[in-house]
């Protein structure tokens, strides 16, 4: 059901087209994707590891907001929520793929490194997510959100609905371990 | 005591401490090379988790496509069909009306069955606990409980009806006026 034209689509805010998507309007809650694609496929690929596994499971993620919105209730932040349903979307792929799940192979080279520099990254770079891959679920999920997705404390508790001192206890533990495991990379530094 | 703020670092380096305990922490780390050492590491840190870049992602057109076509339509009509309905209570309350009259009635069959096996077997078979006026009584105001409970149901039931009829074509005059199109994606 379309309640707006495309171009009003653009200009209304989150809060609005959450409103028109409750309605089913299906193209209020395309421009609420293609607003949100980007931080969900990063926080589905830090999980993840792999852009195609992380893509279905944002995807997925969708899917679950569409058939949930809802039971959104506006007080609480609307990335907050989308994030809680993408980090369960995520675990739910890998914990469904994850005998066949890799580590993605690494981005292209940049132009301006040699090959030795570009293996050199490579390598830094997968260690790096072999040692957040090898994080028990509810630290990666606490680290991802603080790290990458660079959300303060009172928000992973919101979207984890945990405390805000198992965050900060979750978070420390993560970093200590995570210290630990790339201690010779930390070192180089 | 712990002379040191280890403690509070992690929180400093997130900028979540109040501008209180961020002051007292900064003027620590003036005179305090191990926690300095400690703050450090932890900017080390995020700096090497940040250094991965996240791969090309799918054009967020062609993404929301795709979510498009994962949709599911089958839901969706259900969900609009459940926001279609009146609240289940109305369909409830006649409906649990009809239940208790139904126990009524056959309460009422019962009773009858018992006063006539009464007076035609007489108090031998029940002993003195049934007395025949006592029967008459109960016979009485189950019949006035069962009748107020019937013209109540029906009386509901026709409520309801006129609801969901006005609530039926309020829906389509609105569907009319909003001009409803439903979008097929391709990807």
């Amino acid at each position: 059901m379309n309640l707006t034209s495309p171009r009003g689509i653009v200009e209304m805010d989150d809060r609005d087209l959450i409103a028109c998507a409750q309605q089913g309007d299906r193209q209020a809650f395309t421009e609420l994707v293609c607003r949100h694609q980007g931080s969900m496929v990063s926080l589905t690929y830090r999980m993840c590891g792999d852009l195609r596994l992380a893509e279905d499971a944002a995807q997925e993620a969708f899917v679950r907001i569409w058939q949930n919105l809802n039971s959104y209730k506006p007080k609480y932040a609307f990335r907050n929520w989308l994030y809680r349903i993408a980090a369960n979307a995520a675990l739910d792929s890998l914990r469904r793929e994850r005998p066949t799940a890799e580590l993605d192979t690494l981005s292209l080279a940049d132009p301006g490194t040699t090959p030795e520099q570009s293996a050199e990254d490579n390598q830094r770079v997968a260690h790096v997510r072999r040692a957040i891959a090898q994080l028990s679920e509810p630290l990666r999920v606490v680290l991802i959100l603080r790290e990458y997705q660079e959300l303060t404390y009172q928000e992973i508790a919101d979207a984890l609905d945990i405390p805000i001192g198992t965050v900060m206890s979750r978070l420390n533990t993560a970093r200590v371990q995570l210290r630990h495991e790339l201690l010779v990379l930390l070192e180089e530094t | 005591m712990n002379p040191h703020v280890s403690e509070l670092l992690a929180a400093y380096h997130d900028g979540e401490l109040t501008s209180n305990r961020q002051h007292q922490v900064e003027k620590h780390l003036q005179d305090c090379p191990t926690c300095r050492a400690e703050l450090e590491a932890l900017e080390e840190l995020s700096s090497l988790l940040k250094a991965d870049s996240i791969p090309h992602q799918t054009p967020p057109e062609r993404f929301a496509a795709q979510v498009q076509l994962r949709l599911p339509r089958a839901s969706l009509s259900r969900t609009r069909q459940r926001e279609g309905q009146p609240p289940r209570w109305i369909l409830g309350a006649p409906l649990a009306l009809i239940i208790v009259w139904a126990f009524l009635q056959a309460a009422l069959k019962v009773t009858s069955f018992l006063l006539t096996a009464d007076q035609v077997l007489g108090a031998a078979l029940f002993g003195s606990w049934i007395t025949t006026e006592g029967l008459f009584e109960t016979i009485a105001s189950l019949l006035l409980f069962n009748t107020i409970l019937l013209i109540g149901t029906i009386i509901l039931w026709s409520a309801w009806m006129a609801l969901w009829l006005a609530w039926n074509r309020n829906q389509k005059e609105s569907s009319i006026e909003g001009g409803v199109t439903w979008i097929t994606s391709k990807s």
